[in-house]
This record gives C-alpha cells, structure tokens and sequence, in this order.
C-alpha cells in the first residue's frame, strides 16, 4: 500500500479538494465513466483528463481512494463544489496520462487485474 | 518544368522525413593518426575514395581529404603521419538528425563529406556523402506503394492538364447526422484526395483534423450537414454547414473544456469540449457563425505559403 | 523503441495481421478522448486506449498515428480491422488494463508528449 502524502508529495501534485490522509491499493486510468464504473476497484487511484461534475458520483460509487486530473486540466466549478461536499480528493497535475501513469508504476502502484 | 517542381517538392519531403542513419554509408574506411601520408595515399586510392575519418582507440579524432593529401605531396612531406597533416576540428552529424540538416551543412560547409556521430554513444557510426543522400532519396521514392503513387501521379497532374490563370477544386461531402459508423468518411476522403493532389503531409493533416471535428459535430448534435473544400494555389478553405439546433453562445463553445454533448457521445470519446479549440488551433483562419434553431456555418482557411517556415 | 519490443512488454496479440515489426516509436501516448489526441499526438506514437470504436482508428489516421494498443482484452468488430488495415494502421490487443500498460512501456524507456492542454489552448482563444 502507498499513502496518498507521499504520492502527493513525490509527483508534485496540487490537492483541490478531499484529504490525503487514505492509503492506495491500485491505479486505474480511463477516460470513459462507464468503464471507470464497471472495472475501477475501491481504493485505486483514478488518472482521467474528465473536468465533468459525474466524475465525483464515480469516485463515490466506486470508493476510489482519489482522482487525478492530467494535462493541467482543471475541474469545472460544479465538479469542485461537488468534490469538497463530499469530501472526494482531486488532484491536478500538468503531466499527460501516460507520464504521470508512468510514475506512479515506478513508486510500486499497479494496475490490478481485471476481475 | 512544373513536373520538375512536383518532384523537386515531394524530395524536399523526404528530407525532412528521412534520418541520416537511414541513408549512411556503415562500411565506412578508417584510418589511424600514426599512418604515413605515402600509406594513405594507397589506402585512398584502393578505396577510390576522397576522404576519410581518422580513428584512434575508438575515438573520431580528425578527418583527411585529397586536397590535404595534395597539399602534403606538393610540400614534399609524404613520409610524415596523417596527424600532421588532417584536420583536427570534424564538422559531424548526429545519426537521429533529418536529412535536411545534413543538406544544410554541405551547403554550409561545402565539404563533400561528413563523419556521423551517435548520439547515444558519441561514437562514429558512418559516413555521410552527398551521394549517399542522393541515393536514400531515390530508394525511399521507390518504396512508396505503387499503385497509391500512380493514382497520386494523375491527380497530381489535372493541374498542368488544365488551361487557366487560376484553377480552384471544389470538393463537396455529404455527413448524415446521429450515425457514428460513418462518422469520419467525409474527412477521411479528404485526406486521400489532399494526398493524391500532392499537398505537404503537414497541410494534409492540419486541414483534415480540423475537418473531422467539424464533421465529429455534425453527427453529434444535427441529423445532416455539409463539407466543402474550396482549394486554389494559396489555400485550402473548408466550409461546414448544417441545419442543426445551432449555438447558443459562441464565445462560451470556444473555451477549452466548455461541452454541452450528450452522454452518449461522451461515452464514444468525444464531447469533452475541445472539438472547437482544435479547430481554431488547426487552421490560420476560423469563422464561426450560428443561429440558434437555424444551424451554424463554419469557415476555416489553412494557407499553403510558407508552411514550413509557419510550422517549425 | 521497436514495434515488436512494444508487443512483447504488453504480452499483446496483432489483430491487423502483417506488421512492420521494425517500426520505430519514441512517445507513448493514452486518452479516450479523441480530441485530446488529435490537438497533442505526434507522428510515431503508439496511442493506448480503452475505446474500441472506428472513430479511433479515424482519429489515428488524421493525426498520423501508425500504431494502436486496445486494453483489456476488448476485441474491436470487424469493421474496426478492415478500416485500421486499409489505412495501414497496427493494431494490438493487450488482457492489460491502460495503467498497466502506460507504466511498463514507461518504465521500459518510452517517452510521453508533454504538454499542456490548456496552457497551448489558451493562446489561440481570441
């Protein structure tokens, strides 16, 4: 398991919303809600270029332990408002998907098999 | 002359396309500092080469040409070592670079070779000559399918076919609206067709992108449009009509991230608000009008001067 | 990186037959959303993504992309295959999920097109 402040810490990322104080189990990236819906797994760590309000009600539903947002993309303010209600973590970086991904593999997070 | 050109452009082409390792002599000649000039004198003429790089313990350390040589026979100093007399200063080439930097330091230079260098490893890898450009060149041009070449050959050619102080081509699409499975064909028939008529691989891809947004939001949100492309010796313009909903505010449709797509073509990769940016980011020239309940016009211009100067 | 290297570190299968084994690619690229590689992919990227309808393989041939990784074991239809080999675009199919594949290719010495999205935007907002 790796906690939330390291990666936080290690990759430079900006918290928006949410608290780190979690552990993650996983990664799983997708930019496609339905799929983050039938094959993301509770406590993994979403990457996704999605701003949409809808990716709050994902991470809730699938208790993900955090979203990351890529290309320095910003939430939408609803999504913000939304996220801090609920106490959901958003997380920004500049990086695309495929680096930041990158990087967390070499901190030891995996993405799990599909079950 | 004008098929001179045509050639003479596709070449340039593929000197910003090809890497000077895809082109290099790799069964180079080398020679060491401590060789007497009298022994170069038979390892040149062996060879029936002009120059050659002077290797010591894996190390590129000058190069030699027969003007040095020459130059060494006139001062009679035939028994002295190449160190003495080859040039310690060797213009290179790195292996990964284009071709094109290759023709500029020829230019530059004038030398008729040049020593390339590994980047990775700072090691000589080859030798480049104009020859060995020449040769790439050609090599590439063959490769190049053979029947796409022989369609693009004759739709090349209307132009010098046709009698006229300007000559425009009008291409016209039809896009059916709601039907993602053939979303994409009107584009992707421009492409072929810029390809064919011999447009720069850059031009091709910057008016096609931008034209399969446009066409992305045809099927997204109306049931027809249409694509035009008016094309001229100065530049492609499209024009994208439909008698769609329209946009309700055209400032807010141009913000990066701003969408009002359904969830269905979210869920197909597109709609995340960015169709229009690209666009704009596509084209040097992009008018947008819209009446709600009415449709929306889109113009774009992509210019054909100078476009590698524009793109670098 | 050569093709055929890609194909071993994602354990994938070719579904476009023939390919060009040698073929060489330098940047790793994942998005579901075409747009997003449309504006920032580079000639001689592999794209990875999730999605498996035939706009992908349209958005790979605008932007010149001559190689596409479908995850998690998703075949495409038929019709996906036909348009990919007719335009000359390789497909491969991994049983990997897109963060599997993103951190292995990354770790073995892919590089990734950085950007950013907005920033570049921004600058051509009137």
């Amino acid at each position: 398991m790796n906690s939330l402040k390291n990666i936080v810490q290690d990759l430079s990322l900006k918290v928006v919303s949410g608290d780190i104080e979690r552990e993650v189990s996983g990664g799983y990236s997708s930019d496609l809600l339905s799929d983050v819906i039938a094959n993301a797994q509770k406590d993994d760590i979403w990457i996704t270029l999605q701003t949409h309000v809808n990716i709050v009600a994902v991470a809730n539903l699938k208790e993900l332990a955090g979203i990351i947002l890529v290309n320095g993309r910003q939430p939408e303010d609803a999504t913000l408002n939304k996220a801090k209600l609920e106490n959901i973590l958003i997380m920004l970086t500049e990086l695309p998907t495929f680096e930041i991904v990158g990087k967390l593999y070499e901190m030891g997070i995996h993405g799990k098999k599909r079950k | 002359m004008d098929n001179l050109i045509k050639a003479t452009s596709k070449t340039q082409d593929l000197t910003y396309e090809l890497k000077i390792q895809e082109v290099m002599d790799v069964n180079y000649q080398i020679v060491n500092s401590s060789m007497t000039v009298s022994s170069l004198r038979e390892v040149l003429r062996k060879k029936r080469i002009l120059g050659v790089p002077v290797v010591d313990n894996d190390e590129l350390v000058g190069i030699v040409s027969i003007e040095d040589f020459i130059k060494c026979m006139e001062q009679g100093k035939l028994g002295e070592t190449v160190e003495t007399m080859m040039t310690k200063d060797v213009k290179t080439l790195f292996a990964d670079e284009p071709l094109i930097h290759a023709v500029m330091k020829f230019e530059e230079y004038g030398f008729s070779r040049f020593p390339v260098i590994s980047r990775d490893t700072n090691k000589l890898v080859g030798i480049v000559t104009k020859i060995d450009i020449i040769k790439g060149i050609l090599k590439k041009l063959e490769t190049v399918d053979q029947h796409e070449e022989e369609r693009r050959y004759r739709a090349s050619h209307i132009f010098q076919d046709i009698i006229a102080d300007e000559i425009s081509i009008q291409l016209k699409y039809y896009v059916e609206g709601r039907n993602f499975d053939k979303a994409g064909e009107a584009s992707t028939g421009l492409k072929k067709t810029l390809n064919r008529l011999g447009f720069p691989p850059e031009i091709v891809r910057r008016v096609t992108i931008s034209t399969y947004e446009a066409e992305i939001n045809i099927v997204s949100y109306t049931e027809k449009g249409e694509i035009t492309a008016y094309i001229d010796s100065n530049q492609v313009k499209m024009l994208i009509t439909d008698k769609g909903p329209g946009i309700a505010d055209i400032n807010k449709a141009m913000e990066p991230g701003y969408s009002t797509a359904p969830g269905w073509v979210r869920e197909l990769g597109f709609g995340a608000g960015m169709g229009l940016p690209n666009i704009k980011k596509f084209t040097d020239k992009m008018t947008l009008k819209s009446t709600v309940g009415k449709g929306t016009r889109l113009e774009t211009v992509i210019n054909l001067n100078n476009y590698r100067n524009e793109n670098k | 990186m050569k093709l055929k290297e890609i194909k071993e570190i994602l354990n994938a299968e070719v579904l476009t037959g023939e390919y060009d084994t040698e073929m060489e690619i330098e940047i790793g690229c994942s998005s579901d959303l075409m747009s997003d590689i449309l504006a920032f992919a580079k000639p001689g990227v592999i794209l990875v993504t999730s999605l498996t309808n035939i706009q992908v393989i349209n958005t790979a041939n605008m932007a010149d992309i001559k190689a596409v990784c479908f995850v998690m074991g998703k075949i495409p239809g038929a019709n996906i295959i036909n348009l990919a080999k007719k335009d000359g675009i390789v497909v491969f199919q991994t049983k990997l999920t897109t963060f599997e594949c993103c951190g292995l290719l990354y770790k073995n010495g892919l590089k990734s097109c950085s950007y950013s999205t907005f920033d570049e935007f921004r600058t051509y907002i009137i």
